[in-house]
């Protein structure tokens, strides 16, 4: 089953100059339930953009975008940021907990929103922050915390709901390689044994070893995908083969991590 | 790009912040600068302008208070700016800026921000000048209108003065600056905020506090007045700030445990981020609370005391004209026909018209029983008729009486005795004639009905039968007749009241048997009243302008953050309409709970004032806090929907 199914989607963006980038061009990407999907490619290469259309804060200029079923650029923008609320889970580079709020309120705020009563609420963190190992954080305050367990807490909040599926975007791009490791293989747990779906855009081939499949995209357009096998460290060779034709600029990654 | 540019730059790129301390500034010095230029009017220095010493007394008193507020308004604003801005200023460090350069920039800054507030001010303060010497010309009854004229010597001082405070106020900043480290600085803004702590010996101490200041305002009377007042003053104060400092944080923290009410949708974030900003705004909150119930409770007081005058010189003076003759048919002050035909002429109605006999009596109580040789006091007064007292009371809107046989009533002129009342006991003794005679003191009423001149100060009611039988034992000669004329919209006929009392005549004792000052002092009255409330306007309105642009202009320094936050709630799919209910929840808090508290510190001073007054205040006060809630929605409504504004769009 699809969850989630873009067709032949565009992007451009227009400057006042009358001068056009094309940002997207015929991007085609099926994701089905329980897949761990990254998405790949060198410093502007549509990475962002494409994660921006997939969250639906951004519409595309053509082509359509099925989400569980529902296309999001038809709802009006109230039904979107329910949809968003209901259907998706973010997690982001820098975190985007609220430091106002403990760590369990931050992952609860989902529910919360919703209006889910209280003993449901604190019922449905327990698993989730075993899973995550975010159980004796719970009651910490965002500056108490560690840059990976905050991670791993944005994580929470972006799956307690149960949504569709999971967006993350260069989630251990702030992260040092330890912490990053502890984030990815939680990541991977949450889609092995909960069969979480999830696609992340990164530009970490160490992050992008954990996924089942890589898709790269160079310019705006698929270059091309390739599947992980069993061994991780394998696939993380077949990443960087992949990189290295792909070209472009991923001067700033940090090589020494596998 | 020169040094200079970079200080303009600085400006420009933080005008959002600098707009509302911006028109606050200018709208203090367009303040000072229009007292000023009345002040050094050469009118009014050559007393040319009549009644004018009084007002620039008043005026400068009020200039006083317009600089030191400034002092502390613009000092605070410094220190507001220096906390936004310390990033900034880390950056320019850490790229070779020397601290004598970096003290140079802000007080550049300061002194263009200076110079526009100073121009601005002193502008729209001589564009409006002419019309505030107008209202003031028209206020003082001045026959020719006050010239139009810039004093040079009101726009020095005002420039000069204004120019030295915002320079030695940013020095200070620029001090404080240049002894910080750069890390410091860098860091400051992406200090984690602490989790809001509250002692709860504080908070109680800040309930008890306040209640105690309340409690004491609540009793205070015209006695422990001096002794109340500064410990009130004092409670109060200390009270509201560990109040915004601790008990609000404490009482957060007591919603937040319940959990079924704090994990309800909006609830969390609304709740745990008004603990910060509580807490970061307590000071704040603190100081507009104050400002607040100074400006309500001063324009409340000031109001209270005009209205209440009024109500007083009707009371004290119940008739327009009144005038009593010594015997029944002498017309030795005036002839009533000619005080009707004066008022006819003028083409003026009379309101309503009474002639009241009154017998002389000397009043005393009863030896006490036991025959103790207490101190007797000998009141001289009249005794009426219960139809002639009901008669002018149905007139003045009080109570009708009955008095039964062998009983009298008392009737003292003033409200303000009913606490101490001549006679206390249950008889009272009334010679007329040489002849002693008791009655049963049914009742004791406060208030004239009749002007309270020579004896008819104190009236002595009985039954009409019994009166009959007091009158017939007095010849006409002695018998005393008040006359009173109530003319309709009495506030107008000054015109005529003068008329009469030229009539008047003057001879002997007549001079004193005629009270026909109501009106004049009624027109005295406003008149004051009016000018105070017009130089006081301007610093209410300063005082209310200024703790409004703090409120706002703190809004608008922790914007950021703020906008970083709702963007991360708008990606995990918060609506605009859950946005706004807590922007407006937040935002609202801000404006009005130091409004609340301002509000309860004032009805308390309005409880006192009515101590002290003998008379209700609340109508009045709530008066005064309908137009300042009324004002302050308007302020509220502007900043809300500039800042959902910026929200909405940093949302997206």
């Amino acid at each position: 089953m699809n969850v989630l199914k873009t067709e032949a989607l565009c992007k451009t963006y227009s400057s006042k100059g009358n001068v056009t980038y094309k940002a997207l061009e015929d991007i085609h990407l099926e994701v089905e339930a329980g897949e761990f999907v990254g998405i790949m490619g060198p410093s502007g290469s549509g990475k962002t953009t494409l994660l921006n259309l997939l969250a639906t804060i951004d519409k595309p200029t053509s082509g359509r975008i099925e989400i569980n079923g529902t296309e999001p650029s038809r709802l009006k923008e109230k039904q979107l940021a329910l949809f968003r609320r209901r259907q998706l889970g973010f997690v982001f580079q820098d975190f985007n907990l609220l430091d106002t709020l403990s760590i369990k309120e931050n992952i609860v705020l989902p529910l919360v929103l919703e209006g889910v009563p209280v003993k449901r609420i604190e019922e449905s963190l327990l698993p989730y922050a075993e899973l995550l190992g975010i159980t004796p954080i719970l009651d910490k305050r965002t500056y108490e915390v560690s840059g990976g367990q905050k991670q791993r807490a944005a994580i929470a909040r972006a799956i307690i709901h149960k949504p569709s599926i999971l967006l993350a975007d260069e989630l251990t791009g702030n992260l040092d390689s330890k912490a990053a490791k502890d984030v990815m293989e939680s990541l991977k747990k949450l889609n092995e044994t909960m069969g979480a779906t999830i696609a992340m855009v990164t530009h970490d081939p160490f992050a992008a070893s954990y996924c089942k499949r890589i898709v790269f995209i160079k310019d705006g357009r698929f270059f091309s995908e390739i599947r992980r096998g069993t061994n991780r460290q394998l696939f993380f060779q077949q990443i960087l083969d992949a990189l290295s034709v792909l070209g472009g600029n991923f001067d700033d990654i940090p090589f020494s991590r596998a | 790009m020169t040094f200079r540019s970079l200080a303009l730059s600085g400006i420009k790129g933080n005008w959002r912040a600098y707009n509302a301390f911006f028109l606050s500034s200018v709208f203090s010095v367009f303040v000072f600068y229009v007292y000023g230029s009345f002040i050094y009017h050469p009118d009014v220095i050559n007393g040319h302008i009549k009644a004018a010493a009084g007002v620039r007394k008043g005026m400068e008193a009020c200039q006083y208070i317009v600089v030191i507020f400034s002092f502390f308004f613009v000092l605070y604003a410094n220190s507001a700016f220096l906390k936004t801005r310390k990033k900034e200023f880390g950056l320019f460090t850490l790229f070779g800026m020397t601290r004598g350069q970096l003290k140079r920039m802000i007080i550049m800054e300061s002194a263009v921000i200076a110079v526009l507030a100073i121009a601005v001010g002193i502008g729209v303060g001589i564009l409006f000048s002419k019309l505030f010497f107008m209202a003031l010309a028209l206020l003082l009854n001045v026959d020719n209108p006050i010239r139009f004229i810039v004093p040079l010597k009101a726009v020095l001082i005002t420039s000069i003065g204004y120019f030295t405070l915002f320079l030695f106020l940013s020095a200070l900043t620029s001090i404080r600056v240049g002894r910080s480290e750069i890390v410091d600085l860098l860091k400051e803004a992406s200090k984690p905020k602490k989790i809001p702590a509250s002692s709860p010996w504080l908070s109680l101490l800040a309930v008890i506090s306040l209640a105690s200041g309340y409690a004491l305002a609540w009793n205070m009377n015209m006695y422990n007045f001096l002794i109340f007042a500064l410990p009130i003053l004092g409670l109060v104060t200390l009270g509201s700030y560990f109040l915004f400092t601790q008990s609000s944080i404490g009482l957060l923290r007591l919603v937040q445990k319940n959990k079924p009410f704090y994990f309800k949708r909006t609830h969390l974030i609304t709740f745990s981020q008004m603990a910060f900003k509580v807490k970061d705004n307590a000071r704040i909150l603190f100081m507009v609370s104050l400002l607040s119930a100074i400006v309500l409770t001063a324009s409340g007081t000031f109001y209270v005391f005009q209205q209440s005058g009024k109500a007083q010189l009707t009371s004290h003076f119940p008739q327009t004209i009144g005038f009593y003759e010594k015997g029944l048919d002498q017309h030795e002050v005036i002839d009533p026909a000619k005080v009707r035909s004066i008022i006819e002429a003028d083409n003026r109605k009379l309101a309503y018209e009474l002639r009241t006999v009154g017998i002389p009596a000397e009043l005393t109580e009863p030896a006490p029983e036991g025959g103790g040789a207490g101190s007797q006091v000998n009141l001289q007064a009249v005794i009426i008729s219960a139809s002639d007292y009901n008669r002018a009371a149905s007139e003045k809107g009080y109570d009708s009486l009955s008095v039964n046989e062998g009983s009298a009533a008392m009737i003292y002129p003033y409200e303000e005795m009913r606490n101490n009342p001549v006679f206390k006991g249950e008889a009272i003794k009334a010679k007329v004639g040489g002849q002693w005679a008791s009655y049963r003191l049914d009742e004791s009423r406060f208030g004239a009905v009749m002007s309270p001149e020579g004896p008819f100060t104190y009236l002595l009611v009985v039954g009409d039968k019994r009166f009959a039988e007091v009158q017939r034992a007095v010849p006409k000669s002695s018998q005393h007749v008040m006359y009173g004329f109530e003319i309709a919209d009495w506030e107008t006929a000054l015109p005529t009241v003068k008329k009469i009392e030229k009539e008047i005549s003057l001879s002997g004792e007549a001079e004193n048997q005629a009270n026909t000052f109501r009106v004049e002092q009624y027109v005295n009255l406003q008149q004051t009243s009016a000018l105070t409330l017009f130089i006081g306007l301007f610093v209410s309105l300063l005082f209310f302008i200024a703790s409004g642009s703090m409120l706002y202009f703190k809004l608008f320094t922790e914007m950021k953050d703020d906008e970083a936050q709702f963007r991360s709630l708008t990606r995990i799919g918060m609506t605009a309409g859950e946005i706004r209910r807590i922007v407006a929840s937040q935002v609202g808090m801000i404006f009005y709970v130091p409004l609340g508290l301002g509000i309860l510190h004032t009805f308390f001073a309005m409880k006192s004032l009515s101590n002290l007054l003998n008379a209700s205040t609340w109508v009045y006060a709530s008066v005064v806090v309908g137009i300042y809630i009324v004002m302050q929605t308007i302020y509220f409504i502007v900043a809300y929907t500039a800042y959902m504004k910026r929200m909405l769009k940093a949302a997206v």
